[in-house]
């Protein structure tokens, strides 16, 4: 620290004179980015949503296609039933729902085995690779800082390149190989966030115990299995699962490129007429409800393999704790060292062994389980690559070098411009709503634990729709892309960002807030003076991690039909031209990377 | 690894300075440990101690100087060579430094991996008789029945103890401890301590421990060296020391006016003890010849 000399405050003759000498320092550059990005959110949010165009026209043009897609897609048709339509008497439809039998439900269990076993098979695969790639980009356990800085790109481009493009130019280079692209490319998709994740883990371990290994002559592989490993695995094991749910609301959209489960299932019924519009509703419920089963699954499995057991007086914990006092009383009471060691050679099955290795046999069996059921064809990852499929003049295709086809420089900026105000309205609403619902879901803003209860609810509820399922249900239904995509990743941003928010404040140290309040200070006053101030860095880099992902969110939706730059790139891919593919591609990792710079170089200044 | 006629550690002339500081952290420090020598190093913090232990495994390199360990010299040692050394060389930290999440016996376990080949993840990817040495390893240090817990559901007196375990497991021929009872309570302190000297004296370790605390180095070690900004101050036998003979070396230790004031107390508390004593004396005498004045009349 330094000390700057301060010259003397003259003696003034007014209290004014000595108030206007006093010095004013400049302001935290904290404090400053702070409110710069939120400044600059709002200011480019409001411009996006400007530019989005959400005119009453379009409203009402909403409304109408709204009717019309209800129209079509009513009355429902579940599998199991079939829906006839008979022209009766004054051009009115007569709809006659009957019972075919139980080939069509079994059929769509099917379906949904497939998509889970490509999600869990496709994460396990991301869970592996990204344990070698976190190695190399967390700075305490990388070799070397090439290694460090590639470990690290590989990441950012994994998390950039969306799955549809790495699935389908896998299925056309192992041409014929069936589910094994689309589970390739969730898994090399999944190591970007997932080796993120990881490596920041690893860098906040305790270096101790490894550099104890260290210096009992253990290896460096030693050291981290040993020593790190251990530590991070709660992380690791809560963000693979994490990016499983991810995953499987990510299956809707490899549909959309051909890749069989419920996204191929949803995307057909779309393309089937009259018929196929009727099974299009029941299909999305299908998708939701299984995004909030698997949710509810994982997060419970989380709390199992992490060691949180539940007190319960189930049949299971009951029976294990009989059978474990029956054995307690049979071991004898050792005398001597060797009877004490023989008798400890053995472990316990004690309850938490018996409950941890459960669930972890039983997770290993699902992943086994998955693989032999999609059976992918492990052969063609190394062998007969038809490089003839990806690059050949006679089918007019090629991957290098790298084109916008017909398209000019503008129209490609003009539809990254379109993702970029997509997730930038998208981020402003959520932003928006997150004001209210945030502070109103934290335990010390709130008036009373009714209203918090009600807010965290509303958060929790959001969070547990998948949004990027509504999303592609709103752009069907509205038949407008970009105003559909932002609409719905703004509402979807709110149970992210609220939550977030709300932690915030309630981390925020109540000392301050207790001192206004008993210096008399309405709840308002002491929210704005407090708590706000002091949960305003981590809300901002809450604000900014929204921002990563409704770009990328943005991204793929436009696949779906949501415009901008994935829309460029479903063109080239259903025109299986890979050179306009991978130019696309460089453009999309290219938004991404300009984004998660600003992103860290926010956060950097923040702390 | 047996050289019996060399000393199990020789410094000679160690000077060491970290990057980005002025003042170095040791200089010119030179002492021989004898095979089976148990050493005190005696210092303020600050003073290097920490330092010093970590040279002699080589965790540090030294800036100048050399440090021969087991008749090697540390610093030219690399790779599989280092890890070799470092495998006949036991630590045992202030923090303990254990693998919260891991149970105790694959703690232990962790102490044999410089004799393994490749990573080793799970108590049953280690072989069996290597299972059953760290079994008796937790018998000794008293914890056995603690074997199959989390190591981070423990106290700090049997973490100690854990890693005690771990140290033994490595059959080290020099056991480093840096503070080993800093963080503990009075009483799991002189457990530890006296488990440590146990094992020291049933495996005839050399042993270099830092303490700061006198009364603990006084009837613990063989031999005492005080430290002081990095330079050694002090290398004395402790036969024939008495407590206030090194608390008024340990006032030469200490250099600041704050390391005075810390010492300050102890100091008191000696004087004090001293005072009673003679004042004890002094009454008994009296009473003695009241007695016999007694008896006279």
């Amino acid at each position: 620290m330094t000390v700057t000399a301060t010259p003397p405050v003259p003696r003034a003759s007014s209290i004014a004179d000595r108030i206007a000498a006093v010095p004013r320092p400049r302001p935290r550059l904290s404090t400053i980015v702070s409110y710069a990005t939120i400044g600059l959110i709002g200011v480019l949010g409001f411009a996006s949503f400007l530019g989005l165009d959400y005119s009453l026209k379009s409203i009402e043009t909403t409304g109408t296609n709204l009717a019309r897609f209800i129209g079509m897609a009513t009355p429902m048709q579940w599998p199991g039933w079939d829906v006839t339509a008979v022209v009766g008497e004054g051009g009115t439809k007569i709809f006659t729902t009957t019972w075919v039998g139980p080939e069509p439900i079994l059929h769509m269990v099917e379906i949904i085995l497939i998509t889970l076993a490509l999600v869990v098979t496709g994460t396990a695969i991301a869970a592996v690779l990204s344990i070698p790639v976190a190695y190399g980009a967390a700075r305490n356990t990388s070799p070397h800082p090439l290694v460090l800085a590639l470990c690290r790109g590989l990441g950012v481009v994994a998390r950039a390149v969306p799955e549809p493009a790495i699935a389908v130019f896998l299925a056309f280079l192992w041409f014929g190989a069936g589910i094994l692209p689309a589970i390739v490319a969730v898994g090399l998709h999944s190591v970007g966030m997932i080796s993120k994740m990881f490596a920041d883990a690893i860098e906040q371990t305790d270096e101790g115990p490894r550099t104890a290994i260290r210096s009992a002559g253990g290896t460096k592989p030693q050291q981290f299995w040993s020593g790190i490993f251990p530590q991070v695995l709660p992380a690791w094991v809560a963000v693979v699962l994490h990016r499983a749910d991810i995953n499987l609301r990510g299956t809707v959209i490899l549909g959309y490129v051909g890749v069989m489960g419920i996204g191929a299932e949803l995307n057909g019924a779309l393309h089937a007429g009259p018929a196929g519009m009727r099974r299009v509703i029941p299909i999305v419920i299908i998708i939701i409800l299984l995004c909030v089963v698997f949710e509810i699954v994982s997060s419970s499995l989380r709390a199992k393999l992490l060691g949180v057991r539940p007190t319960g007086r189930g049949v299971g914990d009951t029976v294990v704790r009989t059978a474990l006092r029956a054995k307690d009383a049979l071991v004898p009471v050792a005398a001597t060292s060797a009877e004490r060691v023989e008798a400890a050679t053995r472990r316990p099955w004690d309850r938490a062994r018996v409950g941890s290795a459960v669930w972890v046999w039983v997770s290993v069996a699902i992943v086994i389980a998955s693989f032999l059921y999609l059976q992918p064809d492990v052969a063609r990852l190394v062998s007969d690559w038809r490089f003839d499929q990806v690059h050949n003049a006679e089918l007019g295709r090629s991957v290098w070098p790298l084109t916008f086809g017909s398209r000019d420089w503008e129209t490609v900026l003009a539809a990254v411009l379109v993702t970029v105000q997509v997730a930038f309205a998208a981020t402003l609403m959520g932003a928006v709503l997150s004001l209210v619902v945030g502070p109103m879901s934290a335990r010390n803003v709130a008036p009373s634990s009714g209203v918090r209860n009600f807010f965290r609810g509303v958060a929790l509820f959001i969070r547990a729709i998948p949004d990027l399922v509504v999303a592609i249900l709103f752009i069907i239904a509205t038949g407008f892309g970009p105003q559909a995509a932002a609409l719905a990743l703004g509402i979807g941003g709110v149970g992210l960002l609220a939550k977030l928010i709300g932690d915030s404040m309630e981390e925020v140290p109540n000392g301050p807030e207790r001192a206004l309040a008993a210096a008399g200070g309405t709840r308002l006053q002491v929210f704005f003076a407090s708590t706000v101030p002091m949960s305003m860095p981590s809300s901002v880099g809450h604000l900014m991690y929204l921002l990563e992902q409704n770009i990328r969110s943005a991204t793929v939706l436009g696949i779906v039909g949501g415009g901008g730059i994935g829309f460029l790139l479903l063109n080239a891919l259903n025109g299986r031209n890979f050179d306009q593919v991978a130019a696309f591609v460089v453009v999309i990792i290219g938004m991404v990377v300009v984004v998660e710079t600003a992103g860290i170089l926010i956060r950097r200044a923040l702390r | 690894m047996t050289y019996s006629d060399t000393p199990a550690v020789r410094i000679t002339d160690l000077g060491k300075t970290y990057p980005g500081t002025k003042s170095p952290a040791l200089s010119g420090v030179s002492l021989d440990v004898h095979r089976g020598q148990i050493v005190v190093l005696l210092g303020l913090s600050g003073s290097g101690k920490s330092t010093l232990l970590r040279h002699i495994n080589g965790l540090e390199t030294p800036t100048t100087g050399r440090v021969e360990t087991l008749g090697q010299v540390v610093a030219q040692q690399r790779g599989s060579e280092l890890r070799a050394l470092r495998g006949h060389i036991g630590f045992i930290f202030q923090q303990f430094e254990i693998v919260g999440p891991l149970t105790v016996l694959e703690n232990v376990l962790t102490g044999a991996l410089s004799s393994l080949r490749g990573p080793r993840v799970g108590i049953w990817t280690y072989p069996k008789e290597l299972r059953r040495k760290a079994l008796e390893h937790l018998d000794r240090v008293g914890i056995l029945e603690r074997a199959y817990q989390r190591a981070d559901t423990l106290s700090g007196g049997q973490q100690q103890r854990v890693a005690i375990a771990r140290a033994l497991m490595q059959d080290p021929e020099i056991l480093l401890a840096d503070e080993p009872v800093a963080s503990l309570d009075p009483e799991s302190s002189s457990q530890v301590m006296a488990l440590i000297r146990e094992i020291a004296a049933e495996r005839s370790l050399t042993v270099v421990c830092s303490l700061h605390q006198v009364d603990l180095a006084l009837g613990w070690g063989d031999r005492i060296i005080g430290l002081r900004a990095g330079e050694v101050v002090l290398d004395t036998p402790t036969d024939g020391l008495s407590k206030d003979q090194v608390m008024e070396i340990y006032g030469r230790v200490a250099t600041t006016t704050g390391e005075l004031a810390a010492i300050e107390q102890e100091l008191a508390d000696v004087r004090d003890a001293l005072l009673s004593e003679e004042l004890r004396k002094e009454s008994e005498q009296r009473s003695d010849a009241d007695r016999s004045d007694g008896e006279r009349r």
